[in-house]
């Protein structure tokens, strides 16, 4: 079963996981997740989930200490289209061979070039570009230059359409204008595309690619059964030994990149909450303690399982469990290529997914704001800080005693095993092997 | 056939990095990685005699004396073969790895597979290829792991053997 299961997935999960455009999507992201972290946590500390908490401080700092805060996240949180674009155009042209600086630099031009740059106040039109453009609504807009421009640059290199400087030149120069004919030839690719979409009735790509792309994209990932489907094929994955979600966050990503942005920015302006599937559900309501939900899992091997090796592991592990590092664990008890844990270790993030959002969908717990907190932050902290309600910890603390309800029987299926190996070994002289004599 | 593995901390079940100071050991019970080997070994008639493990931090402080010991005991234990790894990208256990196993190659008369990926570990490999048979495996969370740990098994039977493997290192070794 094992080995058939793993013939069929494997090729997939090889060619996913090989795939320079899905590898540099995830890679492209991953590059700003840092400065989404950092500007996170201002945003957090401008709206702390604690009744009073502004006002106590607007009568220490003045009425406008938000401000302060607000003003280096929406530094980030309004250009998340324009970062992804250069992210991604970055990631794709290092994957691509080519110098990544100068791909992401042409990317972010050709961005610039497709943007609207004049805007009507009233009767007069003044020269500037609107934030909308650049923020979340511009990600699907962002990875579609990034991908397209690095592709032409990448033509243009390949022909060598280059201008040579004689040997002597120093290679910073050499380089430059070694760049000089593909960039511009992106940029009159784009200047062209701007064109054709000005004659037409779209009158942006901006609005081509929202209509088209981004809104019905984002309609049928931002679903139970699509959240559902994500987290089975990622745990599946990882009993094989094969990291899985970076396999399904090669999919999956630019959605819940943009499902976060919309919460995020939904909170900042403080209204309501648009989507419930975002990236945070995935990280903080669906798993504790890394892939598998083993947080549940070193509870049950700390607190009820009697052989030394699982025993000894779960003293190991727990702290960094608790912090979401699961490798000891994986590797250690081991979670791969065991078909005994793999059965719970699929099955408690899937059930967690489905209890989430079932519940998330009744309305008993908020939706999640969008803050990208650390994903070290331990559960139950988690669970408020990202709703701002206690009952998102309740929720987390309810999901991580059903994980130890489902994992209890398989772990003790191994801990028995073990046991019986113990008591055997006990009748040898001695269990560990004494290096001292030698 | 009679196995012994070469482990570090993390995969002998003894922790994360942070126990990079474990020192030197073995169980005559099967262990953290060791544990799947051993059910595969089962299907052979094989059996693990001993998963030695070493944390990466106290190899490196204690190489002379970690060397020597892992020799000694592997031949003092009557193992067949010693299987170095899977020791996947970390680059401080796929160190300690090739140069036990060699150490053992060169020491005693007992053959060596190493299990070791390229990642990370390129130079490492190509220092150690042409004294070590090392069956290529993947990273950590790579696709391939069930089927490089196959292929290191049916190494070692066939070293056991004495059968020819030159065409199976060419298929499946660095």
């Amino acid at each position: 079963m094992q080995k058939k299961l793993e013939q069929i997935l494997m090729p997939v999960a090889i060619k996913l996981g090989n795939n320079v455009v899905l590898r540099s999507l995830r890679d492209g992201f991953l590059i700003i997740t840092p400065l989404i972290i950092v500007t996170s946590i201002f945003l957090l500390i401008g709206n702390f989930p604690i009744p009073g908490w502004t006002e106590f401080w607007s009568g220490i700092l003045g009425p406008h200490w938000t401000e302060w805060f607000s003003a280096v996240s929406n530094l980030v949180f309004s250009f998340t289209g324009l970062l992804a674009c250069f992210g991604i155009s970055y990631a794709y042209g290092k994957n691509r061979g080519l110098q990544a600086i100068h791909t992401s630099a042409i990317a972010i031009i050709s961005f610039l070039i497709l943007t609207p740059t004049v805007v009507t106040v009233g009767k007069k039109s003044i020269g500037a570009i609107q934030t909308m453009y650049l923020g979340p609504n511009g990600i699907f807009l962002g990875i579609f230059i990034a991908l397209v421009s690095v592709e032409i640059y990448r033509f243009a290199i390949k022909r060598n359409w280059r201008i040579k400087m004689p040997d002597g030149v120093p290679p910073a120069v050499s380089e430059s204008f070694d760049a000089l004919l593909p960039a511009g030839l992106v940029v009159l690719v784009f200047f062209l595309i701007r064109i054709g979409f000005s004659l037409s009735s779209f009158e942006t790509a901006y609005n081509f690619i929202y209509t088209l792309l981004q809104q019905p994209l984002k309609g049928a990932s931002n679903s139970l059964p699509s959240v559902l489907l994500y987290n089975f094929i990622a745990m599946l994955l990882w009993c094989f030994g094969i990291n899985g979600p970076t396999i399904t966050n090669s999919v999956w990503s630019p959605i819940f990149f943009v499902l976060t942005q919309d919460n995020l920015t939904a909170f900042q302006n403080h209204t309501q909450l648009p989507h419930i599937f975002t990236q945070q559900f995935i990280d903080i309501f669906t798993t504790y303690g890394g892939g598998g939900s083993t947080l549940s899992l070193l509870i049950v091997m700390l607190t009820v399982c009697k052989s030394k090796r699982v025993k000894e592991l779960g003293k190991l592990a727990i702290v960094p469990g608790i912090f979401g590092i699961n490798e000891p664990i994986i590797f250690g008890l081991p979670v791969v290529l065991n078909p005994i844990i793999a059965i719970p270790f699929i099955i408690v993030p899937v059930l967690n997914t489905l209890i989430s959002g079932i519940v998330f969908q009744l309305g008993w717990v908020p939706y999640t704001n969008g803050v990208m907190l650390p994903w070290t932050t331990p559960p139950i902290i988690s669970g408020w800080l990202s709703t701002g309600s206690w009952t998102g910890s309740v929720l987390q603390l309810f999901e991580l005693v059903l994980g130890i309800l489902i994992y209890y029987p398989f772990i003790m299926m191994i801990d028995r095993q073990y046991l019986a190996e113990e008591a055997e070994a006990a009748g040898l002289d001695d269990v560990d092997i004494n290096f001292d004599e030698i | 056939m009679k196995v012994i593995v070469l482990l570090d901390q993390i995969q002998a079940g003894l922790g994360g990095k942070e126990k990079g100071d474990t020192p030197l050991g073995g169980k005559k019970l099967a262990m953290g990685a060791a544990d799947t080997l051993d059910k595969a070994l089962k299907k052979m008639d094989s059996e693990i005699i001993g998963p030695f493990y070493c944390g990466t931090d106290y190899y490196q402080a204690n190489k002379a004396e970690v060397n020597r010991k892992v020799a000694k005991m592997s031949e003092k234990m009557g193992a067949d073969v010693v299987i170095a790894g899977p020791t996947y990208d970390y680059r401080d256990f796929s160190t300690m790895a090739c140069e036990l196993a060699a150490t053992i190659q060169k020491e005693t008369t007992i053959p060596v597979v190493g299990l070791t990926a390229i990642e990370k570990n390129a130079d490492l490999i190509q220092q150690y290829q042409d004294q070590i048979t090392i069956v290529k495996m993947p990273k950590k969370g790579g696709t391939g792991l069930s089927d490089s740990i196959d292929h290191a098994l049916q190494l070692c039977k066939m070293k056991v053997e004495g059968a020819d493997f030159t065409d199976f290192i060419n298929q499946y070794c660095y």
